[in-house]
């Protein structure tokens, strides 16, 4: 007779130390497991909900300036580092591990409007509406030093003064240009007091403008004609111009796709254009009830973060048509600059109440070491909610915010206004010959001519 | 097609008729335009419906001037009717209107002043159109009149030129007529002739210009005409230089090209930017700068920050010191000379420690000779004052107190100092307690009280331990108190010791190696086959034990004989009715046969019982010696068992005993149960015999049996043979089955309710007397109409609902409409954005992505996030790489699949999503 004994190593089974987990041995024959999809809807419901229970986006407020925070920088190779400038002529430094400032850069007379740093981080270039360039040494990090109260001040490095008012200034990645706006876009050099290359076309002042970080050619502009300009600096001419129905406040370039830029508009709305078809945008993303004054991509390229006159800031998916996340306190008003931290994980605004505020990128996001198994675990549910998002109970967990009380009227009253507006735009093209009406798209709308 | 444009029209001229208004007011020449007259608007205007019976009544009204017809020309559309009735002053007369200008049919003039609006696109198109066409008409007008006005002054200058040459020659003007007429003939052709010799161009002739072709053919036959020709072939295709554009214009192209250029560079990226939103998930995490590797890497690094390090470092850094390291010791020694005062100081700081030391030393010996009690005790006090004092304030102290404190109980714990163990204590108990005097007992517990203080950690530590020890301490215990109890039995014991250890020895055979050499197959065998051998040996050993003990115990009488017999077979309660230590006999015996506690317990509780039997159990013994050989020879355990279930099987025990008092013989007990057995088997018996009487019954068919069933059985049989007896046909029978129920009704009732239940029937109107009108009139009237006529429209709305069922036309089947509602969570009302089918969005939720239903191999790819990415990590922007290189490369990415290739359209695609 032959005896059929079960037989199983025992290395299968030990541990080699004692914290490791006991391993278990599942049969994932799915004919025996019947109930998993209805345990993941439930793990995906929960994942949802902890995720509405851990979301404490405000880290913490960074305070010290004495008027409206008018612009920032980050600093490309230091991730605790961030510049910011105020109205009244002060730029500090601060470090946002511990939310203090490390340094700050006195001189300016007038608004500080524009800042920008180096790709090496050694150098920052402030404007302002004093006509003047400032170009500072960024003092190194010494890490172990912060006693607390040494607030070093420096000295700039070189101070250009020039013809006009600026009111923005980028500068070039991998390079030593960067350029300044105002009354026309001046190229400059780090080693020449005078621009080297100027351009100009209309007459009105130009407020922002953006290097293509991946390609350091391509420049993009906006001015106060409701414009949005192109230049290309192989060329001594600007490329292309396009012109809206309101005014362009900020726009950014998506780090990861060098073809695609985003405008922050003055009509609340953001839209994504391909640089090559400016007759149309890409993507219009809606939400905010006042003018977005600023626009930062994150280094991922898969979303950006906006500032926005109604004192909210919103974080968009870079083809979103909506936000994925609105961040507001009650002290925090008019949100003028943004950005994107250069790791992806925190989003920066500053704003009219003199305050740096630091925001996590991802609201319930964990922060600190996560082990392996945690991560796996956040992973998880993350697919999960991603899987069934478009259910209705997750969708509704994932979707809901709590708004202040003012957003909440504007954004309802604006939707009946857009109601309204569409019921009508619909009888006017039932009552009149058909095709004799067109509805031009939102892509399109909002946009008046190309200009060649 | 036409109707909104033409508003849009109306309002596009409105508005240019206020700006011609307007320009009318501030100058008083006016230049009419094409339908200027029909749109200057001033005073109220007729509604537009009015306006068009007007122009139906008299239709020439509206064509009454050149002017208008011409607009209505120009006008295709036809905006006759849209005129004015009011406007009194287009009547006016062209050329009054047009006094000091030339004739402007259209207003070239005016839209040359006015520019076109850019920025409101109804205009755009039409000014735009209309221009284009004032334009062109303008230019053909203009053209022909420059050509008129040409010919006439041409006409005017041959005029000139006749009478010149009449008052020249004197002849008649008609003799020159002709020649005028071939004027230009003539003129080429002496053109042509006076080629030959003058290659001064006459103004007249052609476009006035020599062509090269005219120098050529000079030089015609000449040796290098071909080379020229070729020359000048070349020369003339680059020769037409146009004229500069304007700045404006030039810069636009300038630009055009600029972007051409740059888009086809950025477009570059296309292929690359595909790749990354088609990829499942981008990593950003790779390649990362971790800072310093090794430990020398960080030290190389180091700057000493704060004074401390400074001051290491300086010593370290020291350029003396590191060179006398290179060398050899002696430049160390030189570098670390004392001097004499140092020295000599350090001598005299150890000398003063040394003599603070002894005089320390000497004091103490001193307080150590006093022998008065009260000063030590003061002492003591003091000194525990000081410690309890320090202990509060200090946590140090506290903590050396505990330590003291945790000492001494392990002291406690292995001296037992105080559990009565000293010969003081001896000594009182061995005289009793009683007898001591207050003082004593006090002194005893005290010293108890500190014992149980001491090693009170250690019983609540060794709680879960202690039943073990217990029992086995009992035993030895138990051990001693035999030994000191017979004498006689230690010879037995030495035997019962010997037994057990080769009980032992049985017992360890058991086991057999599983693994090596001995695990083979031949060598088990062989192994067995020693065992079987030892075994023997052992059994047989045991039986010498037994024989032996039994010898040694039958001399010593009757008693004695018991106690062996019940310590060979295990049985005990001869013994205990004897000796008054039963009890720890049948514990002994418990001891050997494997000391099993719990059946040890037992049978200390049932030694009451036991004893009862033992008895009994001792005639067995006595009368059936064979069977105690047999029963020694069996295993130890076996006996016991035999012990227990004597104990445990109540039933049979009772008999014995009955039996035993009623005869004290085991024989008549057996016999009577046997009889019992026979009693037992005799009643059984009659339970087949009565079946069998039933079943020969049953067969019979006699009435006369008790049983009913047979009785009922016959009953109908009877009643069968009685009536002539019809077979019924099967549809009577399922009629008759079924006489009760009638399923088709209930169904339709049941489809009824369900009905009435998801679309439920509208309330009838109930009359509520007093209600909105006076009871009487009420009365009369009935149901108010409205009531009625709620009631019906509700019927009617059910009706359709119910038309509109899904069962409505299926009349055996119930089609149930009503919602889920907790099933509705599961589902989304529209098929979601991105998928196309509902067959694909279903399954893409069909597979689970957890770790309990996928292997973990398989898992971690299915619930990768899109980004991964790590907090602290800087991501730099994208950085350009050949895509067709990369192809090349292979696997530098595996998360990125669909590499290269990008086409347009998809990428506009991926964009929008």
């Amino acid at each position: 007779m032959k005896v059929k004994v079960i037989s199983r190593s025992a290395d299968e089974f030990t541990r080699e130390r004692s914290n490791d987990l006991q391993r278990v041995f599942r049969n994932y024959d799915p004919s025996i497991r019947s109930q998993e999809k209805a345990v993941e809807y439930v793990r995906a419901l929960n994942a949802a909900k902890l995720d509405k229970i851990f979301a404490r986006p405000f880290i913490g407020a960074m305070d010290g300036h004495i008027d409206a925070i008018s612009c920032m920088a980050k600093n490309p190779n230091h991730l605790k580092g961030i510049f910011s400038g105020s109205m009244d002529g002060d730029i500090r430094l601060w470090d946002i591990s511990s939310r203090r400032t490390v340094c700050q850069f006195p001189g300016h007379q007038g608004a500080v409007r524009g800042l920008a740093v180096s790709t090496d981080g050694q150098i920052l270039v402030s404007c302002g509406t004093d006509c003047s360039v400032r170009l500072w040494n960024v003092p190194v990090a010494a890490p172990m030093e912060l006693g607390g109260s040494t607030e070093n001040s420096a000295e700039p490095i070189s101070v250009y003064v020039w013809k006009n008012a600026f009111w923005g200034v980028d500068h070039e990645w991998g390079g030593e240009r960067f350029a300044t706006v105002g009354a026309q876009v001046d190229i400059w050099n780090h080693n020449r007091s005078q621009p080297i290359q100027s351009f100009e076309w209309g007459s009105d002042s130009v407020i922002s403008v953006r290097f293509n970080p991946g390609e350091p050619d391509l420049l993009a502009t906006s001015a106060s004609d409701r414009s949005i300009t192109l230049y290309d600096l192989r060329q001594s001419s600007p490329v292309r111009k396009m012109i809206m129905m309101t005014k362009t406040n900020s726009l950014s370039w998506n780090p990861r796709e060098p073809l695609n830029f985003t405008a922050a508009n003055e009509d609340g709305n953001c839209y994504s254009y391909d640089a090559r078809k400016l007759d149309e945008a890409k993507c219009v993303h809606k939400d905010h009830v006042s003018a977005v004054m600023d626009i930062d991509y994150s280094p991922t390229g898969r979303e950006f973060v906006t500032g926005s006159y109604d004192r909210t800031v919103r974080i968009f998916q870079y083809n979103g048509g909506h936000s994925r996340e609105i961040y507001h306190t009650k002290r925090m008003q008019r949100v003028f600059c943004v950005k994107f931290s250069c790791d992806a994980s925190y989003v920066i605004s500053g704003s009219d109440d003199t305050n740096l505020r630091l925001w996590k990128a991802n609201a319930s996001e964990q922060l600190g070491v996560v082990l392996p198994r945690e991560r796996k675990k956040h992973d998880y549910h993350e697919a999960l909610k991603n899987r069934y998002k478009y259910l209705p109970e997750v969708k509704r967990i994932v979707r809901h915010r709590h708004l202040p009380k003012p957003i909440f009227k504007a954004t309802s009253l604006m939707r009946a206004m857009a109601d309204a507006r569409k019921r009508k735009d619909e009888r006017r093209k039932a009552h009149s010959a058909p095709g004799s009406i067109k509805t031009k798209p939102l892509r399109t709308r909002r946009i008046i001519k190309e200009v060649e | 097609m036409a109707d909104p444009k033409r508003k849009r029209r109306d309002d596009g001229g409105r508005e240019k008729s206020k700006k011609n208004n307007k320009k009318q007011k501030s100058s008083d020449s006016r230049a009419p335009l094409k339908n200027s007259g029909r749109r200057k608007k001033s005073g109220p205007r007729l509604p537009s419906s009015l306006q068009k019976e007007i122009e139906r009544l008299n239709p020439t009204a509206a064509l009454n001037s050149d002017e208008d017809i011409a607009s209505g020309d120009y006008n295709v559309d036809g905006e006759i009717y849209g005129k004015d009735v009011y406007e009194f002053d287009e009547e006016r007369a062209e050329e009054e209107s047009q006094k000091n200008k030339r004739y402007d049919q259209v207003g070239v003039n005016k839209f040359e002043y006015e520019l076109p609006d850019e920025l409101s696109d109804d205009f755009k198109d039409e000014d735009l159109e209309s221009d284009h066409e004032n334009v062109d008409d303008d230019g053909n007008w203009e053209t022909q009149g420059e050509q008129a006005r040409g010919d006439d002054s041409e006409e005017e200058d041959d005029g000139r030129h006749t009478r010149m040459l009449q008052g020249i020659t004197g002849m008649p003007s008609e003799a020159f007529e002709d020649k005028r007429k071939e004027k230009k003939d003539d003129v080429i052709s002496e053109l042509y002739r006076k080629s030959e010799y003058n290659s001064i161009p006459d103004i007249n002739v052609g476009d006035g210009c020599v062509s090269f072709n005219d120098i050529m053919d000079t030089r015609r036959g000449t040796s290098d005409y071909s080379n020229l020709r070729k020359w000048g072939q070349q020369v003339n295709k680059a020769r037409i230089v146009h004229a500069p554009l304007p700045k404006s214009d030039q810069a636009k192209v300038e630009r055009n090209l600029a972007y051409e250029h740059s888009k086809k560079e950025i477009t570059q990226w296309e292929p690359i930017i595909k790749r990354n939103r088609e990829a499942s998930t981008i990593l950003f995490d790779e390649n990362t700068d971790l800072g310093f590797s090794t430990v020398g890497a960080i030290a190389s690094e180091f700057e000493p920050r704060t004074e401390f390090e400074r001051k290491i470092a300086a010593i370290v850094g020291d350029n003396e010191l590191k060179e006398a390291h290179k060398k050899d010791g002696s430049r160390l020694l030189e570098l670390n000379e004392v001097s004499i005062e140092d020295e000599k100081e350090r001598q005299n700081r150890i000398a003063k420690m040394r003599c603070l030391l002894f005089r320390h030393e000497m004091k103490a010996k001193h307080i150590k000779k006093i022998k008065s009690k009260t000063y030590h005790r003061l002492l003591k006090k003091d000194r525990v004052k000081a410690m309890s004092a320090r202990i509060e304030v200090d946590p140090e102290a506290a903590k050396e107190f505990a330590l003291k404190q945790e000492r001494l109980r392990a002291e406690e714990r292995m001296t037992l100092k105080h559990k009565n163990q000293n010969q003081w204590a001896k000594r009182i108990l061995s005289r009793g307690l009683d007898n001591q005097d207050e003082g004593t007992r006090a002194a005893i517990a005290e010293q108890l009280r500190r014992h149980t203080e001491l090693t009170r950690k250690m019983n609540s530590m060794k709680d879960s331990s202690s039943s073990s020890s217990d029992d086995t301490s009992d035993d030895d215990d138990d051990a001693d108190e035999n030994l000191a109890v017979s004498d006689g039995d230690r010879a037995s014991k030495l035997l019962e010791k010997a037994k057990d250890k080769t009980m032992k020895v049985l017992e360890e055979e058991d086991e057999v190696p599983k693994s090596g050499l001995l695990s083979l197959p031949f060598m088990r065998r062989g192994l067995a086959k020693r065992k079987e051998a030892a075994a023997e040996e052992a059994k047989l050993a045991l039986q010498e034990y037994d024989n032996s003990l039994k010898n040694l115990e039958n001399p010593s009488g009757s008693e004695d004989t018991k106690v062996a017999s019940i310590s060979g077979r295990r049985v005990f309660g001869a013994a205990k009715s004897q000796t008054p230590d039963a009890s720890d006999k049948i514990k002994s015996d418990h001891f050997y046969g494997g000391s099993d506690s719990e059946d040890g317990l037992e049978a200390i509780e049932n030694s009451e019982m036991v004893n009862d039997r033992s008895n009994n159990l001792q005639n067995v013994v006595m009368s059936d010696p064979v069977s105690i050989q047999e029963d020694t020879d069996t295993h130890e355990d076996s006996v016991f068992k035999n012990l227990n279930e004597i104990i445990k099987d109540s039933g049979p025990k009772t008999t014995y005993e009955v039996a035993i008092f009623a005869s004290d013989t085991w024989k008549k007990a057996k016999n009577r149960s046997d009889k019992d057995a026979d009693n037992k088997n005799s009643l059984k018996l009659t339970g087949p015999v009565r079946q069998e009487l039933k079943d020969t019954e049953k067969e019979s068919e006699e009435v006369s049996d008790t049983d009913s069933e047979g009785h009922m059985v016959d009953g109908i049989l009877s009643s069968g043979s009685k009536f002539s007896y019809k077979l019924p046909s099967q549809e009577e029978l399922i009629q008759q089955a079924f006489a009760c129920d009638d399923v088709e009704d209930d169904f339709e009732k049941d489809k009824q309710d369900i009905l009435n239940e998801e679309n439920p029937e509208p309330e009838k109107p109930i009359l509520l007397p007093g209600w909105g009108q006076w009871t009487d009139i009420q009365q009369k009237k009935g149901l108010p109409s409205w009531m009625l006529k709620e009631h019906d429209v509700a019927k009617k709305k059910r009706e359709e609902a119910l038309k509109k069922r899904k069962d409505a036309n299926l009349k055996h089947v119930i089609i149930s409409e009503r919602v889920d509602k907790k099933a509705e969570k599961l589902h989304t009302k529209a098929l979601p954005y991105p998928f196309t089918s509902q067959e694909v969005f279903d399954q893409s939720l069909r597979m689970p992505i957890g770790p309990e239903f996928n292997p973990a191999t398989t898992a971690g790819a299915l619930n990768r996030p899109e980004v991964v990415k790590r907090p602290g990590i800087i991501i730099k922007p994208i950085e350009f790489k050949d895509p067709l290189e990369k192809v090349g490369w292979g696997g530098e990415k595996p998360k990125l699949k669909n590499k290269g290739n990008g086409g347009k359209k998809n990428t506009k695609h991926q964009a929008r999503v």
